[in-house]
Parts: C-alpha cells; structure tokens; sequence
C-alpha cells in the first residue's frame, strides 16, 4: 500500500513539475511577446574591430507573426523582414527585391549581428518543440531546461533558460549544441516599466565559441506597445515592399 | 675475374636462344615496369597539377585562424603592405588577392546561397584557370563594377543567362548588410561539379566597395617562377611575413589529396608487385630448366677441379650479363616510351571525361611522367630481380657434387 501510494505521489510530482515548467515558459512568452506588439529598438553590434549601431521597429503577433524595418542607418533604411507561416522574406530597397530566406540559411547571422535568422524566423517554439524541466530553483529565480523532443526540427541540443519569479520573465538563456557545448548567452537586464507591463529593455547576446569570443550584440528596446491591434496588411508579402519607404 | 667473364660470356653464346628468351623475358618486364610506373606517377602529378591549377594556387597565404573559423574576424587586414614584402622576393612570378564569402543569391525565380569572391581579373587569370573556364560571354577585367562571373551550374541553378540581372545579399568585411544587382557578364566551367555549382567572381576593387572591404582579403595567392619549389619558397615566405598570417603551399594545403595519391601509389605498386612475382617465377623455373640441362657439364668442370665458390661466381656474372644487358634494352625501350607519351599524351577519349571530372581532372589526356630516377630506380630494381630469380637454380645445382652431377639424367 505505503509502495502504491509512493509511486502515486512521484507520478503526481512529476506531472506537477513538467506542468509547472511549461506553465512558466508559456508565461514568460505571454510576457515577452504579448498577443500583440510593437517594439522601437536599438541594436549595437560590436566586434573586435568594429562597432555598428541599426535602429529598428518591430510589429508582432503571438509568436507567429512578424514584422521588421530597418530605419538606421541610412545605408541600410527600408530593408525590412517579414515572418508569416514558419517562412522568412525580406525586402531589400537598394536593390527592389523581395528575397525569401532559404531555411538553409537559417543559422546565418541576421544582419552581421549574433542573432541568426532563425532567432528571428523562430521556426521552432520554446513552448511546443521542447520538454520543459524545471531543475532548479531559489527564492528569486526558476531555472528550466528545455530539451529538444525526439521529432523536433530544432536548432539547438538543450535550452537553459533563467527565469525570475518576480516577473516571470527571462534573465538569462543558454544555449548549448548538441554536444553539450555553451554556444551562446542571452542576458535581460534592466527590467523597467514598458506600456502595461515591465520589460526587460537591454538584452546582450555573447556567442561563448572562440571564434566569436569579441563578439557582442545589444538590445535596447526604446518604445514597446503590447496587446493593442496592429494593421493586418503588415503581415503579408505586400507590406514588405509598402511599408518600406 | 677476367676468366670467369669469359666462360660466362661464352657460355651465354653457347645457348643462345635460352640467353635471347631470357633476355626477352627480362627486357619486356623491364619496360612494362618503367611504362606503368610513369604511366602512374603522370596521372598523379596530372591530377595535383589540374587540381592546384584549376583554383587553390601553388601557395596561398592566409590569416593563421582562417582554415579552421573561415570569419571576418580571421582576415588579412593589411593586404597592400604584405603584397609588398612580397613583391621583394625574385622567386615569385604572380601575386594577386582574393577575397571569399558566401551570399544569398536571387534571381527571378531562385534564391540559393553560394560563393562569391572579389578577384583581381588579370592576375588571377595567371594563377588560376578562371579565364580559360570561360565558356559564354566574357571574363571579368578591372574596371568591371556589376558584372558577374558565375559558375555554369550555378547559373543553371539560378535559371540565369548571359545578359541576366540577379542580386545577391550579404555581409561586408565590418558585418555590415550589403546587396547590389549585378549583371551576369560570364559564364565558367572548370569540369569541378561542386566549383561550378557554388562560385561567382566579381571585379575586387568593385567587391571592395559594396563588401567594405578595401585592403583586406581572405587569401593572397603567390605563383611561384618554380612551381616544383613551392613548398621550400612557401617557407621562406613565411619568415617574412606578419605572425598573424601563415604561408602554405599545395602540398599543406591539400595534404589529404596528396594522402590520397600517395595511397593510390601504394595500390599501384602492389598490383604491379603480383605482376613481378608472376614474372619472377617464370624466370626462376627457366633458369631452373636451363641449368639443369647444363648440370652435366658443370659435373665435369667441378671434376676437374673448379671449386664450387668458381662454378657460382661463373652463373651468377652469367645470369649478371643477362640482365644487365636485358634492363639496357628494356630502360632505353622503357625510356623511349615514357618519354614518347610525355610529349604525345595518351588521349583517352571524350568517354572518360565525366569520370575524369569527378577527379578534378579536366582533360582526358594522360602524359606520361618522364622521370630518368624513376627509370633508373626501376631498372636497378628488374637487375636486382634478375639476378635474384637465378640464383636459386645456381644455388641448387651448385649443391650437388661433382659424380651426383655428371650421374644427372
């Protein structure tokens, strides 16, 4: 009986904690992508021997639905990238073409900077291409690990994300490839009060390789508006041209 | 000495014609020897040639990092000063630059990601066979600003022809985003699939401009004045040069197509070694014949008096003479023909040229390697097998005594 009721009781913690773990991270997505939003942002690009600076607006919807233009520097005003059904586009001014990013070119760096396309293309979900584990936890923050399900078409071989209880959103994301190997950090910092909720608005990316060991990017989200409606013609092919100039 | 030079001189007279079938015999080995071995090491020099040739370069210099993380952070970043140092040096007889990155290209109906590399037009057509790949339209020259040099299967990828527009997207030398259309002015094929299918060229004082790559590149390539002496002239490069920069020749670079030659080497060698022993058989129980049959006047000579030491030195200057005068005849035939098909290749027709290709190898013309080392090292070698095949029938026969010999039927 007291066996029955310990297998019982270590089904029920499981179950429990893997709820618990995916309960957070679709929390923290609720938090950091809203139903809606619209972003302002700065990305700072630096390496060993440069230091470049682009200026950008984003629209989104949920996760699914993204859009993106370029409005600093000039050089580079008006390139805009457009997210719709799990494909990447991007329209290029200079050079009137509307290009689609091959899903080979997924993990190439978007824009010279430390993000890749599919950070951006997202063609995997935290919520659902992951297991979630919650394996660690203080008075302040959750640690998960999310580790690839078997058929999932995945970049990475094990997400760790940090979690703060206070806000439920991320402070910190590590990536590791599929030889357990730290690949790069995603820190949030500077959690401040955004339109209706705190954000967190200085991210910093590091690839940990040691190739790429001077290499940073930064975030700074200058303006953000959540859940509110956004034009439906921002996520089509049309837009890309469009809402260009 | 002098005497048993003699007896064997005149005993090779006495038989003749087993002296001209051992002649025969050692002669045509020797000569299939030296055919197929310069046969063989023609089609590997002809093959690392066409392979160095077609694009790598004899030498090329890159950032030390560079192989292993191929990244804008690992490039040689003051190409003029090194083009410099390297200008000083009198074994060298072409420099030119290159710089080499991937981009998104976009036709009208395609988007494939591929190579493209900013080139030095002239200078590059002298190190490498980019220029005479050509096969549409024209190669690029140095006041070309949007015109592409594109690989044939690429184009065919790309569903482009000459005269075509397509743009390509990517990331200039400070990862900056940089796109442009350009105009596709040539079409190549160097016969390598995988060349072919993933490289386009541009002008590079062009490149520079939208790669904002002015006096960097990815690889400097030197031509040296003796392509045979890159490896000890890639050396003293090297004593020059920045620490951050290293100075390979092919034989570094490519080692593991160099590995692979050797190792075809190794094959060759062995199916020739079954040949050998074949041969070698067949003149060791010839001579074991022969001898034999001469085993009752070599009783009599024994009976009166030679000593069994004269009777071997007799055979072996015998079955010495023979191959010698075998290995002359067969190095001078072997010799002839090695340096014949140097000269006149052998053509092997149009149906092997896929086949070739898949080598690297854009000709199916195959010289001979005429190598007078080669030919010596494989003469010595059929003397020495010669002698060795004799040797045991002499040895044999030299074991009987003198009434044993004589009572031989």
């Amino acid at each position: 009986m007291v066996k029955k009721l310990i297998i019982l009781f270590s089904i029920l913690t499981i179950t429990l904690t893997a709820q618990t773990s995916s309960e957070i991270i679709k929390k923290v997505e609720e938090n950091l992508n809203g139903k809606t939003a619209y972003m302002k942002f700065t990305m700072i690009v630096k390496t060993s021997r440069y230091e470049r600076k682009m200026q950008m607006q984003s629209w989104s919807e949920g996760n699914d639905k993204s859009f993106i233009k370029i409005t600093y520097p000039k050089k580079d005003e008006g390139i805009t990238f457009l997210k719709i059904d799990g494909q990447m586009w991007q329209y290029v001014p200079k050079i009137e073409r509307t290009i689609k990013i091959p899903s080979s070119m997924m993990l190439q760096s978007w824009m010279g900077s430390d993000f890749t396309n599919d950070d951006l293309a997202k063609e995997s979900s935290i919520l659902d291409d992951y297991n979630h584990k919650l394996v660690e936890q203080n008075n302040t923050v959750f640690s998960i690990e999310l580790l690839p399900k078997e058929d999932a078409a995945v970049v990475w071989g094990k997400v760790v994300m940090q979690v703060s209880k206070e806000y439920l959103l991320p402070l910190n994301t590590l990536y590791y490839d599929e030889d357990d190997l730290l690949i790069r950090t995603l820190k949030y910092k500077k959690f401040k009060k955004l339109s209706d909720r705190i954000y967190p608005t200085y991210w910093e990316m590091k690839p940990q390789t040691k190739d790429k060991k001077d290499h940073q990017t930064i975030v700074i989200v200058e303006e953000a508006e959540f859940d509110k409606e956004i034009d439906s013609s921002y996520f089509s092919k049309r837009a890309l041209k469009r809402y260009s100039k | 000495m002098k005497p048993y030079l003699a007896i064997a001189l005149k005993s090779i007279r006495a038989n003749l014609s087993r002296s001209i079938v051992t002649i025969f015999l050692t002669t045509f080995s020797t000569v299939v020897l030296i055919f197929a071995s310069t046969l063989m090491d023609g089609e590997h020099k002809t093959m690392l040639k066409n392979a160095v040739e077609v694009y790598p370069g004899y030498i090329q210099i890159t950032n030390r990092e560079f192989r292993n993380h191929p990244s804008y952070d690992n490039l040689i970043f003051d190409e003029k000063s090194t083009i410099d140092k390297l200008k000083l040096h009198s074994d060298i007889a072409v420099i030119t630059s290159r710089f080499e990155t991937s981009a998104l290209f976009s036709s009208d109906t395609k988007t494939i990601g591929a190579m493209i590399t900013g080139v030095e037009p002239k200078s590059e057509s002298q190190v490498s066979k980019l220029k005479t790949a050509l096969v549409e339209g024209s190669y690029l020259d140095a006041n070309d600003t949007n015109a592409l040099y594109i690989g044939k299967e690429l184009a065919k990828r790309l569903k482009v022809r000459l005269g075509d527009k397509l743009s390509f997207i990517s990331s200039g030398a400070d990862y900056s985003f940089c796109a442009d259309n350009v105009i596709v002015k040539g079409i190549f094929e160097t016969g390598l699939y995988e060349f072919d299918a993933n490289s386009a060229f541009l002008n590079k004082s062009y490149f520079d401009e939208v790669f904002t790559s002015e006096n960097f590149a990815t690889h400097i390539i030197v031509l040296p004045k003796d392509t045979s002496n890159s490896l000890s002239i890639s050396q003293n490069i090297q004593k020059e040069l920045d620490k951050s920069l290293v100075s390979e020749s092919w034989e570094e670079f490519m080692d593991s197509l160099v590995k692979a030659m050797e190792l075809d080497s190794i094959f060759g060698y062995f199916t020739l070694g079954i040949f050998f022993i074949v041969i070698f058989f067949v003149i060791l129980i010839y001579t074991l014949l022969v001898v034999f049959s001469r085993v009752k006047e070599i009783g009599v000579l024994r009976a009166i008096g030679t000593t069994s030491k004269e009777v071997l030195t007799m055979l072996v200057f015998e079955s010495a003479i023979l191959s010698f005068i075998s290995v002359v005849i067969g190095g001078a035939i072997g010799a002839y023909l090695a340096y014949y098909f140097h000269i006149n290749p052998i053509e092997l027709g149009a149906e092997y040229q896929e086949q070739f290709k898949q080598y690297g190898i854009m000709s199916t013309a195959l010289p001979t390697d005429f190598n007078l080392v080669t030919i010596a090292r494989d003469m010595i070698i059929m003397f020495i097998l010669g002698v060795l095949s004799t040797l045991y029938p002499i040895l044999k026969i030299n074991s009987l005594t003198p009434s044993e010999a004589m009572r031989h039927v």
